[in-house]
């Protein structure tokens, strides 16, 4: 089986798998002829969208799928982050001292998926909003900016969520 | 073992109770700075801690307080897809305001009065 055969399976079953995941979620139910016509249908749809799902491209190494360790502690990092950002927005919208400007930097990370996680992240946080993301740049509107300057700016609205992303893809 | 689990499920009621707090006073103070922000971008920012933190809060009450593992793992789904589609609506919004040519109101100079703005040398 050549390499291009092989990630196209990998695909459709990767597909497959989560559709039959979110099936289960939605119907709750266990019975054998629910999961036979959930399994039917996501195979259906799994081989008509697979390429819509994970790009052909994205056959790297952890560019779709995440390294299974950061991927667990992910949410708990990201409540935190989005706790500490609540009280310091909160803190300059009582105060008043907001400084909002719209900056632009770039992201290191290579894979899609990783990035619009990144561009998720970022809006998540109270405090900065992802505008536009293009490719490896990102245009985000930021309250309590202190600085003009696209690497120093990016390096502090991405602060460490570009790194812990980068844990879980490349 | 009766104690214990009295013990317990305080526990839980204090969490959730604090959480409840905890999203009152940030959808109080997001409402207030919607209200009084200038422009789209920054009552957008405000927004986000009613929409984000103050939701996020209750939903995270609603999970601590649950009676049933049934309903904790409804809860962990609901909170899953929160924490898909809050983000991606905030971007919506802000995305149509940006692409509208609505210019953002830009602070004049650094947060910290008198500190040098960074990046004026080097834009």
């Amino acid at each position: 089986m050549t390499p291009r055969k092989l990630w196209t399976l990998v695909r459709v079953a990767a597909t497959f798998g989560f559709l039959c995941g979110v099936w289960l979620l939605f119907s709750a139910d266990n019975g054998w002829l629910s999961i036979l016509a959930g399994a039917s249908c996501a195979a259906l749809i799994a081989l008509a969208s697979y390429d819509t799902f994970i790009d052909e491209h994205e056959a790297g190494k952890n560019m779709v799928f995440p390294r299974l360790l950061p991927a667990l502690a992910y949410p708990a990092r990201l409540v935190a982050a989005m706790y500490s950002s609540s009280f310091a927005t909160l803190r300059t919208l009582m105060t008043g001292s907001a400084a909002p400007r719209v900056v632009h930097f770039r992201t290191r990370l290579k894979s899609d998926l990783a990035r619009v996680v990144l561009a998720e992240a970022i809006t998540f946080t109270p405090g900065t909003i992802v505008i536009d993301l293009d490719e490896d740049h990102l245009i985000v509107h930021w309250l309590n900016s202190t600085t003009r300057h696209s690497r120093r700016a990016g390096e502090t609205v991405k602060g460490r969520l570009e790194s812990i992303i980068g844990g879980m893809w490349v | 073992m009766s104690q214990a689990l009295d013990a317990v499920n305080l526990a839980r009621d204090l969490a959730g109770m604090a959480l409840c707090a905890v999203a009152s006073v940030f959808a109080i103070a997001g409402t207030l700075g919607m209200l009084l922000q200038k422009d789209p971008y920054t009552r957008l920012q405000a927004s986000s801690l009613v929409g984000t933190t103050a939701t996020f809060s209750v939903l995270l009450a609603a999970l601590v307080t649950a009676p049933s593992v049934a309903i904790a793992a409804r809860m962990v789904v609901i909170i899953a897809f929160f924490l898909i589609s809050n983000p991606t609506t905030t971007h919506i919004i802000a995305k149509y305001a940006w692409n509208s040519g609505i210019a953002p109101r830009t602070a004049p100079r650094a947060r910290k009065p008198g500190a040098k703005v960074a990046g004026d040398d080097d834009d």
